[in-house]
Formats: C-alpha cells, structure tokens, sequence
C-alpha cells in the first residue's frame, strides 16, 4: 500500500506543480498572491470542453485514441488552444484590473481584488456549464497493474510525462530566451531591469501568459484524470499556495517541488490519520514552511 | 425625540401584534423550510412542489376550519444557519404554529432545538433519518414536538446489512460520508454485519466536495475487499465509483437509497453498475398509496419518483388534520391532535380532496380517525418515528428494477434481531 499511496502522491502532485508554477511567478514577479490563479486551472478546463466539440468533429481525420490513452489527438488540440484561450483571458485580467490597480493600489488591494476575480470566474463557469461535474469522455479507464502490486491509470503516466516535458521546457525558456532571461532579470531588480532597456510591461505580459498556459494545461489534465467541476480551481487552491510557498516565490524548481511534496503529504498522510482530516495537510504545510522557512526551501533569503 | 421614538415604537408594536391576531384566522399559515437551493437543490425542490400539492388538496376540500391554508415556503440552501434563520422568520414574522422540515438531519436538528422546542412548534420532517432525533426524544428533549414521516437509519443499516450478506459478500470495505447521517449509518453497519456473518475490511469516511477521492479509495481497498457498501449523496458518489472502479475495486457495489438516482447513474456509466444493488424505503401495497400515485401522475405528468415526495405529502395533510382537529391552532395542539389523527382504532380516512373532505367531516362529529396516506398507514411511536417497508434495487441494463421487498413486520423483526 505504501507504494500506491507513493504512486498517487507523485501524479496528482504533477498537477499542482504545474498550477504552482504560474502562482510562483506571480508572486515574485507581479509581487501579489493571485487567489483568481487557481479559477485560471478552471477556465482553461471548460475551455478545452469547448475545443473538444470542435475537434472531435474531425475526429476521422485525426484517428482514434492514441495507444492505452483515453483520448486521442482531438483532446490535445482542444489543450493547445485552451492554454491559448486562458492566456487571453488572464491578459485581459491583466490589463482590466491588475494593471490599473499595481499602478496605485497597496499590495492588499490587489489580494482583495484577485479574490474578487475568482469569485466572478466561478460563477460564470456555473452560470455557463452548471454546477454538475462533466468529464471529457464518459468511458471509464482501468488502471494497469505495475510490478509492486502498483495501479495507475495510462492517463496519470501521461500527465506526468507531459508535466516533466513543461518544466524542462520552461527552463530552457528561462535560461536561453531574450525573453526568459528578461524575466529573471525583473524578478531580481525591476527598476534596474527597466534602466537596462528591459521592457517591464511586455516581461509582465510574458509572466502571465505562462501561468495561464500552464494552468490551463494543468486544468485539462486534473480534468482527464479526475472531473470537470466549476470548484476544480478553487479545491486546489490551498495546494497550490501550498506549493508556491513551500518552493519559494519565483522558483519554478522550487514549485514543481513543492506540488510533488504536497500531493506525496496528502496521499501518504491517510496512513496515520483518518481520510477526514487530508484536507488539512496542505494547510498544516503552509504554517510549517512559514514558520520554519518562511523563504521557502528554494527562495532567497531577503 | 422621545415621543417620536415612543410613537414609532408603539407602531411597530400595533403592526406586530396586529400580525399576530391576524395568524390566528385566515389564511392559515403552514411554514415549509427546505433546501430548493444549493448541494439537495434538485431533490428539495421536488419535494417543496408536493409539499404546495398537498395543501392545494387540503383547500380543495376547503381548508383548515374553512380557512384556506398560505403554505410559506422558505429555502435553507441545505444549510443550517441559513435554515434557522429560516425558521426563526417563519415562527416571529409569519406566525405559523407548525414547520414542514427541513431535509437534511443537520439543518433539522439545530431547528428542532433552537426553534421548534423553545417556541412550542410542532416540527415534522419529511426525510432527516438520523437517529440523534430518537435519542433528542427519548431524553426528552424535544417535548413532543418533533414528528417525522421518514423511517430512521436504523432500518436503512440493517437493509444494508441484509443485502451484502445475502449475496454471500464476507469481506466488505464501507466509505461513507463525513456527516451525522453517514456516520451513524455507517457505524450502525458495522455493528450489524457481523451478525449476518459478513465481515468488514476497512471504514473510511470522506468529506464532501472534494477534488478527488484517490486516497481515500486506496485505503479502502486495503484488504482486498470482494464489495463496497457506499454511503454518499449522487455527485461525490458518482467520483468515488469511478475511482474505486479504475483503481481495480470491486464492481460488486452495495448503495445507500441517495444513490438510487438517474444522476449517479449516469455519471459513472450503467454498464459499469450491473453488479449494483441498493435499498430504499417502499411505499405500501394498500389502495391509498396508489390514490396518491394517480393524482400525482394527474397532476404532475410523471410518476412521484424520487426521495422524500410521499412522506412531504404525509407531512403536510397530518398537520393540516391536527390543526383541523385542534379548538385553537397552536403548536401544543397541533403536536398533541396528530396523535388523534393517527389512532390505530380510528376510522381509516386516505389521501386526496374527497379522502379529507371525509376526514374533516368525522372529525366535525368528534370521531377519531386514522391517517393512511401516501406512506400507507403512519403510526408514530413515542419519539415521533415511523417504521416502512423497504425494498431492493439493482440495475438491468439502463432500467432500475425491484428485486424484493420487505413487509413493515419483517423489517421489524430483522432490527429486533440485530439489537440482540
């Protein structure tokens, strides 16, 4: 059992980490926590729901499902176009509200106003799709026995490989692009970044493009393997914080971190403790990272 | 100043015992606190409609002391703070002497007690199950004045009980919901089953509304369980199913009577349930019943499928008798006139206009009758319960289907035998 729980643990920590990644980010970057982040995970899950009407109408052209997989090509456009989607929409966040208050606003407005976001988000997801859970597909997939007697589902496999492929690409991103090198450039200095020659308004754009793509991608995936739910986003919020702060603000490494550390907490805590208190454990995470490392394991001390 | 603060209280004191006298003639008011919003939105909603259905017979057949009745309706959003509130706005601000309600045993409870009981209102509910209310009543803490038209967990636990160990299930693992109704149904299982000869591998309680029910499906399968008796509403049901059914569990599923729903069985798929059974309260074989199924296929163009929908109409049509009974409706009277109009050797009146024009009719000539509704025949005991027969389900392909049924007296005697 204790290699199920490992096994679990370190697949629905691949989701986290990726929706951590863009509140990292944020928090380093845009200098705010981001509550409506985790509602992006949500939109970017309807919006592929969306594309995936569209796709499957060519679902002859593209072939059947891909191998052991659920799903097949049309699903993964419908996930391309809906990091596109999401990245549209946390742009006109961006430049509706966020940008217009980050000018004057104090740093607990924008809090406020990110909370206010969410809330909006949410309801227009019921108010559009419903309240009842939707999956992609209504077959249901049967896990594949490992060796130590270990089931996970080909799609969880998949998720994780896919998230391993993000990270490493979003490091190159990082230490390679103009662009990347851009960023870390205002995650350390904006003012000095911006007597560079730096341009902070297009870095800034850039940083939530990524987050939106990333949790969008994060959003499908969360809704492959488990449901579609307009509450996906906001159940996973105290994980991702969770995440974000264990890693330490602005640390991708330090977020991928720190969602598989979180996914392995939750999992392996219902050994000791009964199932009704795993929702704490991202909560009790949080206060001893903050109390201990309140920089999180890869932050810098300031 | 003070003579304009004198005088508006003053008005406000004329309005508010003007509204008082007013409650006493007519309309009659009826106050219904139930969930039409929120998690039992769909089922609280079917059940306020039949509520409104039972009070448009009673006026049919002319009211309450030829006053025609107001049914008040408020929504607890299946919460119970919303729900006291509810409550509390109902009995101050309308007046009303009786409450139909609420659904769930947690919103209930906290209006029995803190509404109902003080206040001297008679409460009955059309669907709380939770046995907290027997043992509320035994100590003798409701005074009375809770009722309920719904058959308690503790049948519900011994069906369940029943049903695993007569399909030759020995190991069986129990997930079940985190709340005062799942608990105590799920407890109550694992005191019963080993004296059907089954055993239990693992308890595992959930909480609702999460995510994913991953961890709590791979304790469960510890053990190596051949079935799972689930306890849990149709949304988290339907998620941990599909879970427990990826992850290599047994499709040899026993479900509490929530779960026998099209929604549940459509989120996880019917090919996937055909080794599912379930249990869930019957209605009677008697004629009443069956009176009550075609008025309200009249009425409705669809069959009274569906929690709660015949115990709301017994609900409403006792209290409304109580309080045709009463000299003056108060809620002592109302509590104390339901056990006349449910005397086992009253003369049997049935549901339906021309079944209370009659009932009214006897009670003007001062004799006792007995109710026998939607539910059949409804006999209180002390504490306000009832007893039903029950049945077992499964699914055939698409089609839910009737595997048996027990009589009230078996159901009876099955308990008898699990309590020794």
């Amino acid at each position: 059992m204790l290699l199920q729980h490992i096994a679990d643990g370190v697949l629905s920590g691949a989701v986290v980490a990726l929706g951590a990644i863009g509140l990292s980010f944020a928090m380093k970057i845009l200098r705010f926590a981001n509550f409506s982040h985790s509602e992006l995970l949500t939109w970017g899950a309807y919006f592929a729901l969306v594309f995936l009407g569209f796709t499957t109408a060519f679902s002859d052209f593209f072939g059947g499902n891909i191998g052991p997989l659920s799903f097949g090509w049309p699903l993964l456009i419908a996930m391309v176009l809906s990091a596109v989607a999401t990245s549209v929409l946390a742009l006109v966040l961006h430049a509706l509200v966020f940008e217009k208050l980050g000018r004057g606003a104090g740093h607990m407005t924008m809090v406020f106003a990110s909370f206010g976001i969410a809330l909006l988000l949410r309801h227009v997801v019921v108010l559009i799709w419903g309240p009842n859970p939707i999956y992609y597909s209504n077959e249901l997939q049967f896990a594949v026995l490992l060796p130590g007697n270990v089931r996970v589902m080909p799609d969880q496999v998949f998720l994780l490989g896919l998230t391993i492929v993000l990270v490493v690409s979003l490091h190159l991103f990082m230490t390679r692009s103009r662009a990347g090198i851009a960023m870390r450039g205002v995650s350390e200095n904006p003012d000095l970044a911006r007597v560079s020659g730096v341009n902070v308004d297009n870095v800034v754009r850039w940083v939530w493009v990524i987050g939106a793509s990333m949790a969008a991608i994060a959003g499908v995936l969360y809704g492959l393997t488990v449901q579609l739910r307009p509450e996906l986003g906001f159940g996973l919020i105290l994980p991702l914080f969770a995440a974000a702060i264990l890693g330490g603000a602005g640390s991708m490494y330090g977020a991928v971190i720190g969602g598989l550390v979180v996914g392995l907490s939750e999992n392996l805590s219902v050994m000791i403790i009964p199932t009704t208190y795993k929702p704490a454990v991202p909560f009790l995470l949080i206060l001893l990272i903050l109390y201990f490392r309140p920089d999180g394991l890869f932050g810098e001390r300031r | 100043m003070f003579i304009r603060q004198l005088s508006a209280a003053l008005a406000f004191a004329a309005l508010f015992f003007g509204g008082m006298a007013h409650a006493a003639d007519c309309p009659v008011k009826l106050g219904g606190v139930l969930p039409v919003s929120g998690p039992m939105g769909q089922v609280g909603e079917r059940i306020s409609t039949t509520g409104q259905f039972a009070v448009d017979h009673f006026n049919a057949a002319g009211g309450v002391k030829g006053c025609d009745v107001e049914y008040v309706l408020r929504d607890t959003q299946g919460q119970s703070t919303v729900g006291v509130d509810a409550a509390k706005s109902l009995v101050d601000l309308e007046g009303v002497q009786a409450l139909i309600g609420a659904v769930s045993s947690g919103v209930s409870l906290p209006i029995l007690t803190s509404v109902a009981v003080p206040s001297e209102i008679t409460q009955v509910s059309c669907c709380s199950s939770s046995e907290s209310f027997t043992e509320l009543a035994k100590s003798g803490d409701t005074n009375g004045y809770w009722f309920r038209t719904y058959a308690t967990n503790r049948s519900q636990s011994a069906m369940g009980a029943l049903l695993t160990t007569k399909s030759d299930f020995k190991k069986t693992a129990v997930i079940y919901v985190n709340t005062d109704f799942g608990v105590g149904l799920a407890k109550r299982f694992e005191q019963d089953i080993p004296k059907l000869g089954g055993s239990i591998t693992k308890m595992v309680a959930y909480n609702e509304s999460q995510q994913s029910y991953r961890a709590e499906v791979t304790s469960a399968l510890e053990g190596n369980p051949d079935s799972l008796f689930l306890v849990a509403f149709p949304v988290d049901g339907a998620t941990i199913t599909r879970e427990w059914l990826a992850l290599g569990g047994t499709d040899n599923l026993i479900v509490n009577n929530s779960l026998r729903s099209t929604d549940y069985f459509e989120a996880v798929g019917t090919k996937y349930l055909q080794n599912l059974q379930g249990y869930d309260s019957a209605q009677p074989r008697l004629p009443s019943v069956a009176t009550f199924n075609e008025l309200f296929e009249a009425e409705f163009d669809g069959p009274p499928n569906g929690p709660g929908l015949h115990s709301v109409y017994d609900a409403v049509t006792v209290v409304l008798l109580a309080m045709e009974a009463s000299d003056e409706i108060t809620g002592a009277n109302i509590r104390d006139n339901i056990r006349k109009v449910t005397s086992v050797d009253g003369e049997e009146v049935y549901p339906g206009p021309e079944g209370i024009k009659r009932a009214k009719a006897l009670i003007a000539e001062g004799k006792t009758i007995r109710y026998v509704g939607a539910t059949g025949a409804l006999s209180f005991d002390e504490n306000g319960d009832v007893q039903a027969p029950k049945m077992t389900w499964k699914l055939e392909g698409d089609e839910n289907i009737e595997t048996a049924y027990y009589t009230e007296k078996e159901v009876a005697e099955l308990i008898i035998k699990l309590d020794n």
